[in-house]
């Protein structure tokens, strides 16, 4: 046999050409009439669908449903933080409260050893009573963690204000909303108010007059042991638009001044001692001087203890009733830019919604690529591996 | 080396041209590729394979990717066919990997009896001659004959199928033509 020419050649190719039996051919001609209807089960075929839709068609729905989940996970985020208030008036009733207790520090727990522990006659003496409580066992108190549990309803679940024995001063300053015309009104619930958890109005000034003139101060006291609940009855005199409280660990100066006052007791006791045995007139002139000061001394300590007890014992409460600006919006109306302030506080969350958003799926996604482009390189590889 | 098959030239671009104006357009547009590919893409997966009933299922599996992809061909990336054929190649060979490359093991012989009896007995050795060359060429190099001979491609839709240059897919036809007139002269 010679050596095919070129035309030969590929004219034997071509009659070696494989044909599809008839069968096949008709069998496939008719699923293409049909539109190649899927064999495959229904994942595969929503596989399939999907993958017949243009990558850039794919974007818009995907940024839909994107948009969506943002929105849900942004209304969900909204509703928890008002806490289902009703609207514009829930984030103005927001209550601020600041704690300024400090940690006990250990050298008030034992300034003077076991004495602290038990209360001296002098000291009670001195302090009259039930003051001296708090001192006396300031040493057991020093490491009592102070507690107390706020109820919802503005009062503090406790007693007294010296918890856990620790003198603790507190104060508060309210500002209600009101309308001009209820400035006077809610003045005299004030006062009713302050009398009713025998209180105190230390200063008290009403001015009247239009929205922004009107307006009511009172510089109260009120026993701490009765501050929640008084608090409580101020707040519902009038809308709420800020209330603040503090509190303020007194103990450490108490109980210094106390021992101060100990010491300055048995002071005096010794120079009475030495004023008995002097013998004369100079000395004995020399020890009543010396007397007359410490006796001074003692007074002006006293005196400290008992405005600190009276710190601890009496709280300090500021009552403003503000008419004005604040009042056009609490007048129920809400107004344009309530809504540009709740808009931008929506924007805001769900900007904070999406940037957490982006921290998960954003990784998640970068892995998925990689999967997804190590697996497709891996198949190429394996294609070309087939062939050679 | 350019083959003229029976296929009509040109009608491709036509052909995506109204797949791009109307989903109806499209499906008439692929229903054209199909009758004028169908029987060339069964030649040439059957020649990768080397397994009938393989091929059947590998060129409806084929053709029915193709057609739930077509909205998503780019006339710009190339030719209709070799997008379509690009599609049968990736259908075969993931057939050839699954099969762990049984297809090696289980080609048919030549069947001297289907070459017709009115042919001399000249013709029908050299046509031995020349099936049994090709069986001893490379897998790679038999696929570039099939792609040219059994399946009718111009050299750029090669180039395009294999991700090949046209110069290169040129050169390697071909090495394997020489190589397979050499093997037929063995035979010889």
């Amino acid at each position: 046999m010679d050596t095919p020419r070129d035309d030969q050649l590929a004219a034997e190719l071509r009659a070696l050409r494989p044909t599809p039996r008839p069968e096949f051919v008709a069998e496939l001609d008719e699923r293409a009439a049909a539109g190649f209807p899927r064999r495959s089960p229904l994942p595969r075929a929503w596989f399939d669908r999907l993958q017949t839709i243009q990558p850039r068609k794919l974007l818009i729905p995907a940024g839909g449903i994107a948009l969506v989940a943002i929105a849900l996970a942004t209304t969900v985020v909204a509703i928890d933080e008002g806490g289902g208030g009703s609207g514009a008036d829930a984030p103005r009733a927001l209550i601020q409260k600041t704690d300024s207790s400090r940690a006990p520090a250990p050298e008030i727990a034992e300034p003077s050893g076991a004495d602290t522990a038990k209360p001296s006659p002098q000291y009670e003496g001195a302090t009259g009573g039930v003051e001296g409580s708090s001192a006396s066992s300031a040493g057991a108190a020093a490491s009592a963690p102070m507690s107390k549990s706020f109820d919802g309803n503005g009062s503090y679940a406790e007693g007294s204000t010296r918890l856990h024995n620790r003198a603790v001063e507190r104060s508060a300053e309210l500002v209600l909303g009101a309308a001009p015309a209820d400035v006077a009104d809610d003045s005299a619930e004030v006062f009713e108010a302050v009398h009713a958890h025998d209180g105190i109005v230390l200063r008290s000034s009403t001015r009247e007059g239009e929205a922004g003139v009107a307006s009511a101060r009172f510089e109260l006291l009120i026993p701490s042991a009765k501050l929640g609940d008084a608090l409580a009855a101020l707040s519902s005199i009038d809308e709420v638009r800020s209330r603040h409280e503090a509190t303020d660990d007194i103990t450490a100066p108490t109980v210094a001044t106390g021992e101060l006052l100990q010491d300055s007791k048995a002071r005096i006791d010794s120079l009475l001692a030495q004023l008995e045995a002097a013998e004369t007139e100079s000395e004995r002139e020399a020890v009543e001087a010396e007397l007359a000061q410490e006796r001074r001394h003692r007074a002006r300590l006293r005196a400290q203890l008992q405005q600190l007890e009276r710190r601890a014992d009496y709280s300090r409460v500021l009552v403003r009733i503000e008419t004005g600006a604040a009042e056009e919006s609490s007048g129920g109306a809400w107004g344009v830019g309530d809504a540009l302030d709740d808009a931008g506080q929506i924007l805001a969350v769900a900007a904070a919604v999406a940037v957490v958003a982006l921290a998960i799926l954003g990784p998640i996604a970068l892995i998925a690529l990689l999967a997804w482009l190590t697996h497709r390189a891996w198949v190429r590889r394996e294609r070309r591996r087939v062939l050679s | 080396m350019d083959s003229d098959s029976g296929r009509s030239t040109g009608m491709e671009q036509t052909l995506i041209a109204e797949a791009k104006d109307a989903p109806r357009a499209g499906d008439i547009a692929f229903e054209r590729l199909y009758r004028s590919s169908r029987d060339d893409v069964y030649a040439y997966v059957a020649s990768l394979l080397r397994d009938g009933p393989a091929a059947e299922e590998v060129t409806a599996a084929a053709f029915e990717r193709a057609y739930r992809k077509r909205n998503r061909f780019d006339p710009e990336r190339g030719e209709p066919r070799a997008w379509l054929f690009g599609i049968a190649r990736n259908a075969a060979l993931d057939e050839l990997r699954r099969r762990g490359r049984q297809a090696e093991l289980t080609a048919e012989p030549a069947d001297l009896e289907s070459f017709g009896s009115t042919e001399s007995a000249e013709h029908q050795e050299r046509r031995l001659a020349v099936s049994a060359a090709l069986e001893r060429l490379e897998p790679n190099e038999r696929e570039l004959v099939a792609l040219k001979f059994f399946a009718s491609l111009a050299n750029a839709e090669i180039a395009q199928v294999l991700g090949l240059t046209e110069s290169n897919a040129g050169t390697k036809l071909h090495r394997a033509m020489t190589k397979l007139r050499e093997a037929c002269d063995g035979h010889a």
